[in-house]
C-alpha cells in the first residue's frame, strides 16, 4: 500500500490516496474547530443544513436528485467528535467511472458537490434561508431525542459523558436541545462563517485516482480557491492547533450513576480514565491491554462474563484513541449486576497482577493484526486513521503500527492496565415502582 | 471447475460442486489483503416442520432452533473456535435469518487454515447437556436486548400483522419460552437434517488464489463422509393471500413513535431471475416514491411527519415476499394517509420516466460501488445463491427494466388488502 500524499497550504491540507483496485471514489471534506460549548450546537446543526441545498442547488431535493444522478453517489454530511474537537465533514463516493458506460467526469462533478455543500450553501443577506432553518431545527431536535431509543448506545453516550464531565470532550456531539430555540438563520449564519474562517480543512480523496503530486497539487488548487479570503500564506503557520489530549487522571471518588427506563434488560457500562493518548509510546501496550480486557471473542470479558457466567449476550471494551477512556459495555439480567460488576472488575484486577496467559498475548496480536490489515482495503477507514493520527499528533502508518503492537511484552501490557483507573460505574436499568430521575446514585 | 467472467465489473467467479454435494463458489479480488468467506446452510428460522430421509411424519421444533444450533456450533471438544481463528489471524461470527445459516470468517493471512477452520468446526457438531444449558442463559439475554429495541419491535410486530400463519412472523430467536424446550437431542435432528454439504454452499471473495483455495476445499472434503444427502420436505401453513390485521401497536421505552407501513406480496413463489426481476423492479418503485429524491420525502419533512431515518425495504424469497416504509414520526395515523394519498396519486398517474431512470441509475451505482467490500459481495451472492439467483447480474437486470412493467408493478403490489401497519409507541 503507498501513504497519503499530503498537500498542505495554510490551514488548508488535501490528502490523497491512489489505490487502483477500488471501483469507488471518495472524498471527504473535514473541518476541524474547537468544542466550545457557546457554539457546540449551532456548529452541530451546520453540516445538516448545508444538504438543504446549495448556490447551484437551492432545495434539499435539487441536492439529492443531482447525486442520484451521478450514479447514485453516496452523499452524507455530519458532525463528528474526536476529542475536544469538533468535526464537520461532507462527504461524496461515486463509483470509478470505468466500471459504468457512460459516466465520465463523475468524480469531478462528485468534488464540486462536496465543496460546493461546504463553501456555498444556500443563503441570502438574512443568512441561511427561514424554511431551511425551521426544517433543520425540527429534524436535529429528533436526531438529539432519538439517542434515547438505542439503548446499548445511549448507555454508552451516558457513560462517556459522565467520564468526561466537565471537560470539553464532555460536551454532546449533537449538543442541546434547549440551545435550538435561540437559533436563527442569521446566528446560524455567522456560526458557519467564523467555521470557514477559522477551522483547519481537511480534504481526503481516496480511489482509483492517478498517482502523482502534480494531480494532488492540481486539486489542491482548486480546494484553495475557494477559500480565497484566508486560505493565503498570511496564515500559513500563524497557529498549529495543539494535537488533541488524553483525560487527565482525576482523583476522588469513583462516580455511580444509575438511570431508570422501563427496559426489559440493563446496560453496565464501565468508564476508565488511562491518561494514554494516541501520541503516546505506551498507546500500543494500551491496544494490546483493551484487546486482552475486551476487544474480541477470546478475551477476558467475553470468556467470563459471556461464556462462563452465561450471564450477558454482549461483554467488551473499547478505548476512544485520542481520549484514552476505555469503556466495558455489558447487557445484563438488571438483578445480577452486582455480580456482573464483580466479575468484571476480577478482570481488570488479574491484568493488573499480570495474570494473562502466552495465548492471551498472541491471540490479541494476531486479532489486532487482522484488523489493521483489513484497514488496507476500506478506504474510508484509511482515511479515518490518517485524520486521527492528525489530530492526535502523530500519524501512525499500519505497519507501524503493527511493529509496534508485535513488540509490546507482557510487562507494558501490565502496566498499561495499572493506570486504568475506574471513574464511572453507569447502570441503565428498569423503572423503579417510584418513578426516578436521571442521575440517581446507585 | 467452471470460470465465469463479468468484464466490466472486473470480476471473476470460479465455480464447482463437489462429489459430497456441497456447492463452491469463489470470487478472488486481485490486490485485496482481506479475504471474506462463508458457508450456509439453507437452513433458518422459517424451517420449523419438515421431515428427512425415512421420517413419515412431520416434525414441529421449537421456535429459535436454527439460531440455538448457530450459537451451539461455536462449541467444540478441543476448545474454543474463536480462540483458534484468532491464532490464524481470523475473525469469526455467525448469524441466522429467516432462510439461512451462516458461518463466516474474516482474515488477512493464512486463508487455508482459516477455511479448513471454518468446514471443521461446522462439520463437527459438539452439544452436550450441559453447554445447551449454559447458553439458554446467553440468548435469554440475546431476546431480551431486541425486546427493547424499536426498529427490531416495530419490523416483527409488522410481519405478525402481515402474516397469519407463515413462520416469518416468528422472531429468529425465538421466545424466552420457546428456548427452554430446547435440548441436545432436538439440535442434532436439526444438525442431521440441515447440515449435509448436499444443503450448503460456500462462497469466499478477496485476495486469494482460487486454484489453491478451491484445491484446499476438496481435499478437506475429500477426507470426511457424509452419506446420502437426506431428502428435505419442508410444510408450509396455508396463508391466506391479504394481510392478516391491519394494525398492530406496541408501546416501548422511546421518545417518539415509530411507524411501518407493510404490503405483503400476492405473488410469492418465485426464485432465479424472476425473482431477482421483482425485486429490483420493486425497489426501484419504492425509491421513486418514497427515496430522499421523491418529492414525497422533502413534502413529509416540512410536515414534520418524519425524519431522515425514513426508508424503504422490500423482501422476496421463494415463499414469501413483502415491502415496507416508515421510520420515526410523531403522528402515525397522519403518515399512514399520506402514504395512501401518494400511492393512489402513483396509481393513478404512474411513475414518470425521469423518477424511473434515476432510481435505476442510483441501484446501478450502489451495485458497483459495492463490490469493493468482500464482506458485501460474499453475503450478498450467498443470499442471491440461494434463491437460485445470480447477485452478479443485477446490473443486467436493472437495465432490462422497463417503466412500463414498473408502473404494472406498482399498480398489483400496493392494495389495501395487502396491507398493514405497525407502531411502537411511548411507553
Amino acid at each position: 500500500m503507498s501513504d497519503f500524499q499530503s498537500i498542505h497550504q495554510g490551514r488548508l491540507a488535501v490528502h490523497v490516496l491512489a489505490e487502483p483496485r477500488f471501483q469507488t471514489r471518495h472524498v471527504s471534506v473535514r473541518l476541524v474547530q474547537p468544542l466550545r460549548r457557546e457554539t457546540v450546537t449551532g456548529v452541530a446543526v451546520l453540516p445538516y443544513l448545508w444538504m438543504e441545498g446549495t448556490g447551484r442547488l437551492p432545495t434539499a431535493d435539487a441536492v439529492w436528485r443531482k447525486a442520484d444522478e451521478l450514479y447514485g453517489a453516496v452523499l452524507r454530511s455530519g458532525i463528528g467528535k474526536r476529542g475536544d474537537r469538533h468535526v464537520l465533514e461532507s462527504y461524496v463516493a461515486v463509483p470509478d467511472e470505468v466500471s459504468l458506460a457512460g459516466a465520465s467526469g463523475l468524480f469531478d462533478e462528485a468534488v464540486d458537490l462536496a465543496l460546493d455543500l461546504v463553501t456555498d450553501p444556500a443563503h441570502s443577506a438574512q443568512g441561511f434561508p427561514g424554511r431551511h432553518v425551521a426544517r433543520e431545527k425540527m429534524l436535529h431536535r429528533r436526531r438529539i431525542e432519538a439517542v434515547f431509543d438505542d439503548k446499548v448506545a445511549y448507555a454508552f453516550e451516558r457513560c462517556v459523558e459522565e467520564v468526561c464531565r466537565g471537560e470539553a470532550a464532555g460536551l454532546p456531539r449533537l449538543g442541546y436541545v434547549e440551545d435550538l430555540d435561540r437559533l436563527d438563520g442569521l446566528k446560524l449564519w455567522s456560526i458557519h462563517e467564523e467555521v470557514l474562517q477559522t477551522a483547519d480543512v481537511h480534504v481526503y480523496v481516496v480511489g482509483a485516482v492517478p498517482e502523482d503530486r502534480g494531480w494532488a497539487e492540481a486539486l489542491c488548487e482548486r480546494v484553495s480557491q475557494r477559500w480565497p479570503v484566508t486560505a493565503g500564506a498570511a496564515d500559513l503557520g500563524q497557529r498549529r492547533p495543539a494535537a488533541v489530549q488524553a483525560l487527565p487522571e482525576r482523583g476522588g471518588e469513583v462516580q455511580r450513576i444509575t438511570d431508570r427506563q422501563n427496559v426489559n434488560q440493563g446496560k453496565l457500562d464501565l468508564g476508565f480514565r488511562t491518561g494514554v493518548g494516541y501520541d503516546s509510546d505506551e498507546y500500543p501496550a494500551m491496544l494490546m491491554c483493551n484487546g486482552v480486557l475486551g476487544g474480541f471473542p477470546h478475551s477476558k470479558l467475553f470468556v467470563n462474563v459471556r461464556e462462563k457466567a452465561s450471564l450477558a449476550y454482549y461483554a467488551s471494551s473499547r478505548l476512544d484513541a485520542l481520549t484514552g477512556v476505555v469503556v466495558v459495555q455489558t447487557g445484563i439480567q438488571v438483578d445480577l449486576h452486582e455480580r456482573a460488576m464483580d466479575i468484571i472488575m476480577q478482570q481488570v484486577k488479574a491484568l493488573q497482577d499480570g495474570d494473562i496467559t502466552d495465548d492471551e498475548m498472541e491471540l490479541t496480536k494476531q486479532s489486532l493484526r487482522n484488523q489493521y490489515l483489513q484497514l488496507m482495503d476500506q478506504p474510508v477507514s484509511l482515511a479515518e486513521m490518517h485524520f486521527v493520527g492528525l489530530l492526535g499528533g502523530r500519524v501512525r502508518s499500519i505497519p507501524e503500527v503493527l511493529a509496534a503492537v508485535d513488540a509490546v511484552g507482557k510487562a507494558d501490557v501490565v502496566r498499561a492496565a495499572q493506570r486504568l483507573r475506574l471513574d464511572t460505574v453507569y447502570f441503565l436499568r428498569d423503572a423503579a415502582e417510584v418513578r426516578a430521575s436521571a442521575g440517581d446514585a446507585v | 471447475m467452471q470460470e465465469m467472467r463479468y468484464d466490466q465489473l472486473r470480476q471473476m467467479v470460479c465455480r464447482e460442486r463437489l462429489n459430497n454435494g456441497l456447492e463452491v463458489f469463489l470470487l478472488p479480488k486481485p490486490g485485496f489483503q482481506q479475504v471474506f468467506a462463508a458457508f450456509t446452510t439453507r437452513y433458518g428460522s422459517i424451517d420449523r416442520t419438515f421431515r428427512a430421509g425415512p421420517d413419515e411424519d412431520f416434525t414441529t421444533v421449537p421456535d429459535g432452533i436454527a439460531h440455538f444450533l448457530e450459537h451451539k456450533m461455536f462449541e467444540s471438544e478441543d476448545g474454543d473456535v474463536f480462540a483458534t481463528f484468532a491464532k490464524q489471524g481470523a475473525s469469526a461470527n455467525a448469524f441466522t435469518t429467516f432462510d439461512q445459516t451462516t458461518y463466516l470468517f474474516s482474515c488477512t493471512g493464512e486463508v487455508a487454515a482459516n477455511t479448513e477452520t471454518l468446514l471443521d468446526f461446522v462439520q463437527t457438531p459438539y452439544v452436550t447437556d450441559e453447554n445447551v444449558e449454559k447458553e439458554k442463559g446467553i440468548i435469554d439475554q440475546e431476546i431480551r436486548m431486541y425486546d427493547d429495541n424499536p426498529d427490531w419491535r416495530s419490523y416483527f410486530g409488522l410481519l405478525k400483522a402481515l402474516y397469519a400463519h407463515h413462520p416469518v412472523r416468528i422472531d429468529i430467536a425465538g421466545t424466552v419460552e420457546s428456548i427452554q424446550r430446547i435440548d441436545k437431542d432436538l439440535l442434532h435432528r436439526c444438525y442431521r437434517t440441515f447440515y449435509h454439504p448436499g444443503n450448503m454452499i460456500f462462497v469466499a471473495a478477496g485476495g486469494f488464489d482460487a486454484d489453491q483455495l478451491l484445491e484446499v476445499i476438496r481435499a478437506n472434503q475429500a477426507k470426511k463422509s457424509f452419506g446420502p444427502a437426506p431428502d428435505i420436505e419442508r410444510k408450509w401453513p396455508d396463508e391466506p393471500a391479504g394481510a392478516a390485521s391491519p394494525r398492530t401497536e406496541a408501546s416501548l421505552s422511546v421518545s417518539q413513535p415509530r411507524c411501518l407501513i407493510g404490503w405483503k406480496d400476492r405473488k410469492a413463489g418465485l426464485k432465479g431471475r424472476p425473482l431477482m426481476e421483482q425485486e429490483l423492479l420493486t425497489g426501484v418503485i419504492l425509491d421513486a416514491l418514497f427515496g430522499r429524491s421523491s418529492p414525497l420525502y422533502h413534502a413529509l419533512i416540512d410536515e414534520g411527519l418524519i425524519d431522515q431515518q425514513f426508508s424503504w425495504e422490500y423482501e422476496v424469497t421463494p415463499s414469501y415476499g413483502h415491502s415496507l416504509v416508515g421510520g420515526n414520526t410523531p403522528q402515525p395515523d397522519a403518515l399512514v394517509e399520506r402514504v395512501e394519498e401518494e400511492l393512489a396519486r402513483a396509481a393513478s398517474n404512474g411513475i414518470g420516466e425521469e423518477a424511473f431512470e434515476r432510481s435505476r441509475r442510483k441501484a446501478l451505482g450502489r451495485f458497483v460501488t459495492s463490490l469493493d467490500s468482500p464482506s458485501h459481495v460474499t453475503r450478498s451472492f450467498t443470499s442471491y445463491r440461494l434463491k437460485e439467483a445470480d447477485w452478479l447480474a443485477t446490473g443486467e437486470v436493472l437495465e432490462s427494466l422497463t417503466l412500463e412493467a414498473a408502473n404494472e408493478r406498482l399498480r398489483e403490489h400496493f392494495s389495501s388488502s395487502q396491507r398493514a401497519v405497525s407502531i411502537v409507541w411511548p411507553k
